[in-house]
């Protein structure tokens, strides 16, 4: 338990340090929120000198900070400029979205890669292996860019899915089951982008690690005893294969939200991603601030989970803490 | 004479005829719901004879008996009223049917909904069709037509101006309106408190506006001195419904009301359609507004369509994409590469590609011209002397090939430009500005009369020796301008100088441009916005904001300057529109002479809608396409989308 809390205190730290970062390199950058308003005729130079004054964008830095850290403690995130809203009520919606995307593609993810790797692990060196070296390797040498633009492409000429979006112009009008079916539908190309990304790393991380296990001397003598195959590869090699894998829960989450970054702005999934990009080229700082932090949340709590995970299912971790 | 374009805003006044009280169910649903009302506490009536004891029972009957009486006679009243006195405007546009959702792509989500204090495009292109205006300016024809005021007069002076409302229109949430929301709606625009960015078009010769209620459809507006062409400052000055908001002004809560996540009932307008929905990061669906004040020669009410969705998709690949599969409706602000890629495929799918020709946007090249500290920025300082010569700035304008930039950059959908009102500003262009093609003897000619000479190798150097050499700095993120600033870099090579290229993000350029005038070169972009000189006051007044290449002086500069100034101020107090044409003409001269800015072309602007769209006719001022959203309907009856 100490092992959590302590694990806690450091992510907090780890937010603080995000927070602070991210201020003082958006601050760095030239230009301001009002900065595109100069340029349109029919504003006066004194009217946006009074919205400067609004927004204090003039004061000091530190000032700023201290600012927006008031407004965190009443759990508003900031204030949006561009928005006129606290950032907490734009975020929050958002970050479901990406949760929604992101939490599919991994559980799709990982339900493809076990299989897959084991199969691969319990053939080794056969043409199907081999196949399946071949094809993550390809996959994991394409960027998330080009693989999204492949997708759409096929979205495109096909027509068989939406080309973006979270739901389709007449969703209202829909029964419950249309509705699952329309959101399934738009959730397929963002998803399976996620999922070709990460596939390559889990399928060559399950392998890897279940090779070394069936190799070791328990599976011989358990096969020798007559034990099935497929028992013996997911119940007694995946379970001592598992150590590994499950560090790696974490890793991949951290890959998916980077990866989810680009495939949101790309299929203009209304996640944090598109909120993220307006902001840096609107330069609404706290809501710049505000996604980063939110991005960095996720990423402690998947790692926070997997650490649990680990804790649960390697005893020696308990000991060594007794 | 201003006093013809009255009389003929009057005669077309006279063509839009009133029609009284055909308008079917819904004006009075507010009078059926008063009368809904009555019928329940008449009920209550009945029914409270087993409920309530005696007395106080027969007191509560008979109170209530008493009320639904009333209620029923004020439904009644209301009903009659409000039906007699309807005044639509009765729409000329092919008669249509009811029905249907339109999914228009829009670039980022709208910030507000709240015409009071939005400042980004996006969100008052939404805002847009929730709105109305007191006289409007149609898009199509770029000349002033009436709206909510159905019609106006102007005193012999030309500063007093009384408009003559609609009687017994609605807003969107069924409340009457009347001059006392136009009287509202002013205070607040022009109140300092409220910092609303129309503030400044309301400001006329120094002074806010005098707005005086004469009746209860009647305004009268004063101005401190005459203003030509006055009528147009109305336009996209939204009517507000001052029973929402008036609390919210005295508590001084304006500024934050209306946001996005406001619920659909709080929200009204006078425009042809109203909030519905807002799905974060992803759509904003607005309907049809019931009580919209202009209807079909059929009698039918329009808007058209049920519902109008805007779908936010950053990219432009994207939107093409979501236009192209049907996803979207219709397809604005497209590009020159996207237009031709979406024309290929125009014989198998089912839209219609429309290239309007020149818009009212230009670009420019430019040279900073302003009062540096030699100090600060020595080098650029020291490379002044060339820019402040006009024969160096005319000898780049001659060197530069225009038609290359038409044919490369824009695969030639756009139309050079020599002067800074586009051939799309067909009001206001002065035909008479010379346009000479490319010439580089012409170029040479005149860097030699300035002092110039070359180099054996072909550098170009100036009276000290020094080589010519600057940098031209353009935002990152419009491809067309970092291309149109490339080959400058080339045609410019050819005269010996040396020219470097830099692209910067948009903010961060505006900031150097406006903040610090730390540049040498730019290449940018104005126009959209109105036809009429006046939306272009502080591009040409030295003292404006965006007299982009020496701003916000406090004495003009030049003797050109000052001129430009003088005519500037005089066609803004002239209210005979070919004396101001006469004095414009005169500015496009003078800016075309000594080029302060070097104007390059001007994009053409190209839309798209799916061919099923009935009255689409898309114009070259802004909103392209939705500008008559009330009048579009669907042909034939179709699913809103595909998958």
């Amino acid at each position: 338990m100490r092992y959590l809390c302590w694990r806690m205190v450091h992510g907090l730290l780890v937010l603080v340090g995000v927070s602070v970062l991210s201020f003082v390199f958006a601050a760095l950058a030239p230009g301001d929120f009002l900065s595109e308003m100069k340029l349109d005729p029919r504003i006066s130079p004194a009217t946006v000198a009074a919205l400067r004054d609004r927004y204090g964008l003039d004061l000091p830095l530190p000032l700023k900070y201290a600012q927006w850290l008031r407004s965190v403690r009443r759990g508003e995130l900031g204030f949006s400029f561009a928005y006129n809203s606290p950032v907490a009520t734009l975020l929050w919606p958002r970050a479901r979205n990406t949760l929604l995307l992101t939490v599919t593609a991994t559980t799709l993810a990982w339900l493809i890669a076990v299989p897959l790797g084991a199969w691969s692990a319990s053939h080794p060196g056969r043409w199907g292996d081999r196949l399946c070296a071949g094809v993550t390797t390809a996959l994991l040498v394409v960027p998330e860019l080009v693989l999204g633009l492949g997708l759409l492409l096929v979205a495109v000429r096909t027509g068989y899915f939406p080309v973006g979006g979270m739901m389709s112009a007449r969703f209202a009008d829909l029964g419950p089951w249309g509705k699952l079916k329309d959101l399934a539908l738009h959730l397929f190309l963002p998803a399976s982008a996620l999922i070709l990304l990460n596939l390559p790393i889990l399928v060559r991380h399950v392998r890897a690690s279940l090779i070394e296990v069936l190799a070791a001397p328990f599976i011989q003598a358990a096969r020798a005893r007559g034990v099935p195959h497929r028992r013996l590869l997911f119940r007694d090699a995946l379970r001592a294969a598992a150590n590994p894998l499950i560090s790696l829960v974490g890793l991949s989450i951290a890959a998916l939200l980077s990866g989810s970054l680009v495939v949101e702005a790309l299929m203009s999934w209304p996640g944090i991603g598109p909120l993220l990009l307006g902001a840096i080229a609107a330069r609404d700082l706290h809501v710049l601030v505000g996604t980063v932090l939110c991005s960095t949340l996720f990423l402690l709590v998947g790692n926070l989970l997997a650490d649990a995970l680990l804790y649960l299912a390697d005893p020696r971790l308990r000991v060594d803490q007794a | 004479m201003m006093r013809q374009v009255v009389e003929r805003s009057i005669l077309r006044l006279a063509g839009t005829h009133v029609v009284h009280g055909r308008w079917g169910p819904t004006p009075s649903a507010f009078g059926s719901g008063l009368s809904l009302a009555a019928a329940r506490l008449a009920a209550l009536a009945c029914r409270g004879r087993g409920r309530f004891s005696r007395p106080a029972g027969a007191r509560l009957r008979l109170s209530a008996a008493l009320l639904a009486a009333v209620l029923a006679w004020a439904a009644s009243a209301r009903t009659s009223s409000a039906q007699s006195a309807e005044e639509l405007l009765v729409s000329r546009a092919e008669i249509g049917h009811q029905g249907g959702q339109l999914v228009v792509n829009q670039r980022a989500e709208p910030k507000t909904l709240n015409p009071i204090t939005a400042v980004d495009s996006v969100s008052r292109e939404v805002i847009r069709c929730t709105i109305a205006d007191l006289i409007h300016i149609n898009r199509d024809t770029q000349r002033t037509e009436p709206a909510l005021a159905k019609a106006w007069t102007v005193s012999s002076d030309g500063r007093r101006y009384v408009l003559t409302l609609r009687r017994g229109l609605r807003f969107s949430d069924g409340h009457p309106f009347d001059a006392d929301d136009v009287l509202f709606s002013f205070r607040v625009y022009l109140d300092e408190k409220v910092r609303s960015p129309q503030r400044d078009l309301l400001i006329v010769g120094g002074q806010p506006i005098g707005v005086r209620k004469v009746d209860q459809y009647a305004v009268q507006f004063d101005l401190a001195e005459p203003y030509a062409a006055a009528e147009r400052i109305f336009d996209s000055v939204a009517i507000l419904p001052r029973h929402l908001l008036e609390q919210l002004y005295t508590e001084g809560r304006l500024a934050e009301t209306w946001g996005l996540g406001t619920a659909a009932a709080q929200i009204a307008g006078l425009g042809p359609f109203r909030f519905k929905e807002y799905v974060p990061g992803d759509r904003i669906v607005l309907e049809r507004n019931p009580y919209y004040w202009k209807g079909d020669r059929a009698g039918n009410r329009l808007p058209y369509l049920d519902r109008l969705a805007f779908q936010f998709v950053a990219s432009e690949d994207a939107q093409a994409m979501r236009f192209q599969t049907g996803e979207a409706d219709i397809a604005s602000r497209l590009n020159a590469e996207t237009f031709s890629v979406l024309a290929k495929a125009e014989q198998t799918r089912s839209y219609k590609l429309f290239d309007l020709g020149p818009g009212l946007d230009y670009s420019f090249l430019f040279f900073n011209l302003n009062d540096l500290d030699s100090k600060a920025l020595p080098e650029t300082s020291r490379k002044q002397s060339w820019f402040r010569q006009v024969s160096f700035r005319q000898a780049v304008s001659a060197a530069i090939d225009r038609e290359a930039i038409v044919r490369l950059v824009y695969r030639g959908r756009a139309t050079p430009l020599w002067g800074h009102v586009p051939p799309g500003n067909k009001l206001w262009i002065n035909r008479s500005i010379a346009q000479p093609g490319r010439s580089l003897e012409r170029a040479r000619r005149l860097l030699q009369t300035a002092g110039f000479s070359w180099k054996p190798d072909g550098t170009l150097v100036d009276g000290r020796g020094n080589a010519v050499e600057f940098s031209i700095v353009t935002n990152a993120g419009n491809g067309e301008r970092s291309q149109m600033a490339t080959i400058i870099q080339d045609d410019l090579k050819q005269l010996g100088m040396s020219v470097h290229v830099v692209t910067l993000e948009l903010r961060a350029l505006l900031d150097r441009l406006t903040g610090t005038h730390d540049y040498e070169a730019c290449v940018l972009g104005l126009g959209g916005g109105d036809a009429d000189p006046n939306a272009e006051l502080n591009v040409w007044l030295s003292s404006g904001g965006t007299h982009l290449w020496n701003p916000e002086q406090a004495q003009p500069a030049t003797p050109w300057e000052a001129e430009i100034d003088t005519l500037m101020r005089r066609q803004l107090t002239t209210l005979s529109n070919s004396a101001r044409k006469r004095l414009y003409d005169r500015v496009q001269e003078l800016v075309a002479q000594n080029v302060p800015f070097i104007f390059l072309v001007s994009p053409n602007v190209l839309v798209g809608a799916h061919s099923g769209l009935g009255n689409f006719r898309p114009a070259v001022l802004d909103h392209h396409t939705l500008w008559d959203v009330e009048e579009l309907f669907w042909r034939e009856k179709r699913s809103s989308a595909t998958p």
